[in-house]
Parts: structure tokens; sequence; C-alpha cells
């Protein structure tokens, strides 16, 4: 085993369990946290099979914006401090079997599929240039399009959230 | 896509401005661009204006994406990939892009009613609270609808226009966004609505999780997300058997939600029956014709080679969805819950289209989704009509004696059921007879058997509807049958071509034959 | 990975005077009661109060993540964009002109409707 190796399965490990900790804490903001864990053990793996700019993705937006806008989504809902009984349903060992279930068959899948072929490393391969010369040549339409989609996130957000906006009282300005 | 990033990665070379066929793919770009203007006329305009500039401007972005679908189809040279082979530009595109296009603006004519009133006020007041009340007073509209719409629209287009996957679950998720935040801004019970919505958002997201989960799984065994390059892949018989099988499997999983075939149907019913009934007729048509477009496309160019791997598998979820939805639609006593499951069974009648996988499939396919979408729209512009004081009647007991109080609606309504039940000399008919026609070339007779049984068991609650409106007494404090011109409209025009598609079928089949001469592109 | 060497070494030191720090104070540092000690910190200023028993903060804090997140993303895009620009030529430009320019409609959209006024 390389050192490589040996980190992305260290780096791996963390990922699993920090996931697994999501799914079984009994305190909502706790759950939030770990997941922050999960996705940093998942960008080093990336940086581990050099998609570096992958990796610092996974850090800014995943990590960083919708780590927060998941906090932010639990302090707008109930703000629960300390452990929440209520957070397990009813149906937690048939969620679980489902669970592992699902995991089980995507894992044999991945096992069966690749086995133990290996792949070399280049250097450089998922670099911010190699990939901004494939968004802005090859993917120029789908990345054009994302605009949109993000344009009507927000439309949808201020529809679902602000009374106020376009309301009685900032209708003097608004309008 | 490697070879892509090599070839860009020459040390120091330029890389060439991609190449935009601007002019075939301009009914994506009009659509998209109008959903852009909407949101400047939200910004900039005023309020008591908004309405007035959104209309004009949706119409005309659907109009106009429309009439330029039918140049591209006019010129005729049309069989190529646009964007760097993002979309495929090509006669079952163009046909299925038109009638989303022709769908879109029936549905319109429903959205944009203000008599019927179908969408909240303020969508983000909490129901019951002194602000909804205000904000219905004060006669104020939710005008992001529009915007919103178009969005929508411009999702569906790319959706089974998209040459690779990539590009397939950008449109997937545009398509998608608008369409959850719009299933939530009912008037009327609005908790349902609401409700309706998040189930649409966690079942979707979670159905696109497993897309893309299959994507990966196909970029793993071909190294390129390009539906030809897939199918070259699987032609050769090289790489790795599971990573294929796993990836359609996972892929299929994801489209068939969106179709909402059994047993990934759940969220149907509900977020029809919740969802404000203007967006229940554009998912039910619109958003089924783009699905089953996406689906063809994937099923024809990538996985042409393995028929015999999907095709058992397939041929269970149609056979499985064709019962189900029949029957279960007979237990079924809210109108707009039972159409649900009328669509359910009608997308395992289209299936079997698919499961045909030849050109007489493709074409009575995009013929059977032109036919029920008129129908579909029609049918749930009529249950916009039949209101309460609370809004509209949805449940079946309060149709009953329609026949006597409005026989004109009752007959409409009527004649839209036998369409859909397949009753000859409605488009109905031509459909399920094409697509069963293709099926049993195709050697999938049993396929056909179920499906004939399955129209016989839809066809009793179908009638079942038909006898409560004419042979039932009329209650006292019945419904009222509330028309506004608009909806007038989309009723005549769904009406209009349930008949002709019916009685007339022949040159729209021969269009939808032509459009798929040449099958897609790749 | 020597690239990477730099990083991993800051980090440690890092790691290794935020542990040094926490421990010298816990080792050296006089331990008086204090109520004001218990306060949550916010900078200075008086604490707002926190909704307690299923309190909500309000919703415009949605809006602000929001915001917060559709940017962050089209900042993510601006790195490969600035890496390869120069091998972009103008087309490049317009592209990346034109994807700002559609998420700042939705800014403007947002700023007409007083969204970005706190009360």
């Amino acid at each position: 085993m390389t050192g490589q190796e040996i980190v992305f399965a260290l780096l791996g490990a963390v990922a699993v369990g920090s996931g697994i900790m999501v799914v079984t804490t009994r305190q909502l903001v706790h759950a939030a946290l770990w997941l922050v864990l999960s996705f940093g053990a998942l960008a080093g793996m990336y940086l581990v099979l050099t998609a570096e700019f992958v990796a610092w993705v996974q850090v800014l937006i995943y990590v960083g914006a919708i780590v927060v806008l998941l906090l932010f989504g639990i302090m707008l809902t109930r703000a629960p401090i300390g452990t929440a009984p209520d957070l397990d349903s009813g149906n937690r060992w048939i969620a679980a079997a489902v669970a592992v279930a699902t995991a089980a068959l995507l894992v044999t899948v991945v096992v069966m599929g690749f086995g133990d072929a290996k792949m070399p490393l280049e250097a450089g391969g998922g670099s911010a240039e190699a990939l901004g010369s494939a968004v802005f040549r090859t993917w120029v339409l789908p990345f054009e399009v994302l605009s949109v989609l993000l344009l009507s996130a927000l439309v949808g957000a201020i529809v679902l959230s602000r009374t106020d906006i376009g309301g009685a009282r900032s209708r003097g300005k608004g309008d | 896509m490697t070879s892509h990033v090599s070839a860009a990665l020459a040390p120091g070379g330029d890389i060439p401005a991609p190449h935009i066929e601007y002019g075939q793919i301009m009914p994506i770009l009009l659509v998209l661009g109008v959903a852009v203007a909407g949101v400047l006329v939200e910004a900039f305009v005023g309020r008591t204006w908004r309405y007035t500039v959104q209309v004009p401007l949706a119409f005309l972005g659907l109009a106009g994406g429309f009439a330029w679908t039918i140049v591209l189809g006019l010129r005729d040279e049309t069989h190529a990939v646009a964007a760097e082979g993002a979309l495929g530009v090509d006669g079952p595109t163009l046909f299925l892009q038109g009638t989303i296009l022709i769908l879109a603006l029936v549905s319109l004519l429903l959205i944009a009613d203000r008599g019927t009133g179908s969408f909240a006020a303020q969508a983000a007041a909490l129901p019951g609270s002194e602000a909804e009340q205000r904000t219905t007073a004060a006669g104020i509209i939710q005008t992001e609808v529009f915007p919103l719409l178009m969005f929508a629209v411009g999702g569906m287009l790319i959706f089974p226009a998209s040459n690779d996957l990539l590009t397939m679950f950008v449109g997937l998720e545009v398509m998608s966004l608008p369409l959850y935040l719009l299933c939530g801004l009912a008037r009327r019970r609005r908790l349902l609505s609401q409700e309706a919505a998040v189930k649409y958002f966690l079942l979707g997201s979670f159905s696109s999780a497993f897309f893309l989960y299959g994507i990966a799984l196909l970029y793993g065994y071909a190294g390129s997300v390009k539906l030809g390059d897939i199918a070259a892949e699987a032609g050769r018989d090289a790489g790795s058997e599971t990573l294929l099988l796993g990836g359609i499997a996972l892929l299929a999983l994801g489209l068939l939600f969106k179709l909402g075939a059994v047993p990934f149907h759940m969220w149907k019913p509900d977020v029809y029956q919740g969802a404000p009934t203007p967006i229940t007729a554009l998912m039910a048509s619109c958003t089924l014709v783009s699905a089953f477009g996406a689906m063809l496309r994937v099923f024809f160019v990538a996985f042409e080679n393995l028929t015999w791997e999907w095709r058992p598998a397939m041929w269970g979820v149609s056979i499985i969805t064709m019962i189900a939805g029949a029957v279960i639609a007979i237990t079924q006593t809210d109108i707009k819950r039972m159409l649900a499951y009328s669509s359910i069974a009608h997308a395992g009648f289209l299936l079997t289209g698919v499961i045909a996988t030849s050109r007489e499939g493709l074409s009575s396919t995009l013929f059977y989704l032109a036919a029920y979408g008129f129908t579909t729209v029609g049918a749930f512009a009529v249950v916009t009509t039949v209101r309460d004081a609370g809004g509209e009647a949805g449940h079946l007991s309060r149709w009953a004696g329609l026949g006597k109080r409005s026989p004109l609606i009752a007959g409409v309504f009527a004649f839209f059921l036998l369409a859909f039940a397949g009753i000859p000399l409605t488009s109905g008919f031509t459909g399920k007879f094409a697509v069963f026609k293709a099926a049993v070339e195709a050697d999938a007779t049993p396929l056909v058997v179920v499906g004939v049984i399955s129209s016989a068991i839809a066809a009793f609650f179908y009638v079942r509807v038909i006898v409560v409106m004419f042979f039932s007494e009329p209650e006292a404090d019945g419904p009222t049958v509330v028309v506004s011109p608009a909806t007038a409209a989309a009723v005549v025009l769904g009406l209009a071509a349930t008949v002709v598609l019916g009685v007339l079928p022949q040159p729209v089949l021969d269009l939808a034959g032509h459009a798929a001469t040449q099958m897609f592109v790749r | 990975m020597d690239l990477y060497v730099p990083i991993i070494v800051l980090g440690v030191l890092a790691f290794a005077f935020a542990a040094g720090s926490v421990a010298m104070a816990a080792v050296t540092g006089p331990k008086r009661w204090n109520r004001a000690k218990l306060e949550a910190y916010e900078c200075g200023i008086e604490p707002t109060p926190q909704p307690v028993g299923g309190g909500r903060f309000p919703i415009k804090y949605y809006l602000t993540a929001m915001l917060f997140i559709v940017f962050d993303i089209e900042i993510i895009f601006l790195y490969p964009w600035a890496v390869a620009f120069d091998r972009l030529g103008i087309f490049g430009l317009v592209e990346m002109v034109l994807f700002i320019l559609t998420v700042l409609v939705a800014y403007a959209y947002i700023w007409r409707r007083g969204g970005l006024e706190w009360d």
C-alpha cells in the first residue's frame, strides 16, 4: 500500500463514520456539524485523487455554503438546542434496512464493476485550468443554463419566504 | 470528456471558441430569455402593471418558440448536434419541443386566467393568517408564476434534446425546480398544496440523486457522458457489464420517476391533487412529454444495442404501471387524483411504444404524447370550471348531476374521459392503436394484451364518472360552473385536438412518422 | 504532492498553536467565577435574545443564506475561468459576462422588491 492509498482509506473511513453520525445523532445541530466532517473528508479524498479544483469546490460550496444553509434551516424552523427525542420516527429499523441494502447494492456494483482496476493519477487532470478549458468550451451550454437555474432558485426563495416584499409596507419603495 | 480535456491541455494553446448553432437552439434560448426578462419585469415594473406585461410576454415567448420550431421542422435539413454536441436537433426532438410549446401555450391560458384565481395571492403568507386575507382581498397576484413557468418550459425543452447525460441532468433540474415551487402556490387548500410541493421536492431530489449516480456509473463504463459514445462502447462489448447495467438501472429509475411509472408513481396523485390545477395540467401534459422524450432518446440512442438487457425489466414496469394505474383509479373519489392515476396508466401504455424500439414505436409514441397532452390539458381545464364556494369541487360526489346543471361542460368532460378510455373516433383510440400496433410488430404481443385488458378496466371508472354526471340527481347546493374566456379557449383547443386527432389523424400521424424517419441524431 | 508540503506544515503549526494555547490557558490561567463569562459572546455588544421553546429566527436569514449560496456558486466558476482566461479569448469573456449578468438579474429583483432591507 502506498501512502496515498492509506490516506485515501483513512479519509474514506472518516467520511463514512461521520456520515453514520449524521443520521444517528440525537442533536440536530450536531448532525449538521458531523456533515461538515463528512464533506471535509470527501474533499480530502478528491485532493488525494489530484482533483484539486473539485476538492476546493467541495470545501467552498458544501462545507461553506450548504452546511450554512442547513444550519439556517434548523434555526428557522424550530431552533432546538440539546437533544430532540422526536428526531426518530418509528421507522428507524426499516429505514436502516433500506439504507444498508441500498449501500450494499451500490458498493457491490462498484466493486464488481471496477474490481482491482488501477488508473494512473495524472497530476493536473483535475486542476482549475483543465476544468476551465472543458467548461468554457465543451460544456458551455449546460454552464450558461446553470445560471438560469441559480436565478430561478433565488426567485423561488423570495416567493416562498418573504411576506413583506412587495407587501403593503414596501409599496412606496418597491414599486 | 477525457479527450477534450487532454486536447485543451496542450500547453499554452488557445482554446477555440465553441461553435453554437444559435438558429437551431433558438426556441430554448427564446423561452429562457423570456423567463429572465420576466424576472426583470418583476423587478422594475409596478405592481399594477406586472400581470398586464407578464402574460403577453409569456405568450409571445412560447408562441415565438413554437413558430421557430415549425420553421426548423420545415427546413428539413436539421439533423445535427448543436452547441458543441450538447443538444441534438432532429425530427423527434423538434416534434417533442413543438408539442411541449403548444401544450404550454394552452396551459398558459389556464395559468393566466384571473377569473378562476388558482394561485395564492402571496405564497409566503401563512395559511389562514391575517396577511393572507389582506393580500387576497387586495387582489394581489403572485406574478412570479410566469417567469417560473417559462424556466420550467425551458428545462422541458432541453431535457429531451440533450445529447449527453450532463446536459440532460441540468435540463432535468431546470425543469423540476420551478415545478416544485409552482406546486405549492395553490390559492385554496394551501396546506395540501404545500405538502404536495414538499413531497414532490423530496422525492424528486431523491430520484435526481439516483439519476446522477447512474450517470457516474455510465461514465465509469464508457469514459464519456455522450449518449453516442456510450452506445459505441456498448456496441464494442467492452468494459464492465456490471457498471453498464447498474448505470442503466439507476438512470431509468430517475426517468421513470418523472414519468410516474409504477413503482415510482407515489408522488403523482398527491402532487396532482395538491398543485394548482393549471400547474397540474402543465405537469400532466408538458412534463410527461418532456420526460418521455428524454426516455426515448436515452433508450433509443445510448442503449440501442442493449435491448435484450433492459427490455425484460421495462416489460415488468410497463405491465404493473398499466394495471396498477387502472385498478387503483377505480377506488379514487377525488377527480384530480383519479386523473393522476389515469395519467399513470397512460404512462404504462406509452412505455409499450418505448419497448418496441422501432421507428414505428417512436412515431406512435410521439403521436400518443401529443394526443394525450391535449386531452389531459382539456380535462384539467374542465376541472377548474366546476366550482364550490371553497374553490374547485374536487370530490366526485359533488359532480353528481352535473349533466343536468351544465350539459355542455359535462358533455365535454365525458368526451375527454372517453378519449382517455380509447373509444374510437377520439384521439385516445388512434394513439393507443398506433402504440399497440408498433408493440405487436416488435413481438410484444403479451404486453398489448395486458394493455387492452387494463384499458377495459380503466374504461370502467371513466364510464362511472360519466354515469355520476348524467344519471344521478344534482344536489341542491351543488357546484356551479364558472367558465371564463381563457379557460373556455383552453377547453375548446383540447376538445378540437381530441376530435381532429380522432377523426382525421392522418396528417399528424404522417408528421410524427416523418419526424421519426431519421430517428435520433447522435 | 510536493506542492502541498508547505500547506500541511502550516496546518500542523496552526493546529499545534491552537491546541497549545488552549492547554496553556488551562494550566496557567487564573480561574475566577463571573456570570458574564457564561453568557454568549457577540463581539462585545449586548447579546441578542435567543428564541426559546420552539421560537423561530426571522425568515430574513434564509434569504441571506440563499444569496450567499448562489453567489458562492457563481464565484466558484470564476476560478477556472480566470486560470484559463488567456487561452479562452474574447468568447470566454462573453460567456462569463452572460453568466454573471443572469445571476445579477436575481440580485436586481431582490433589491427592487426590498429584499435587501433588513427592517
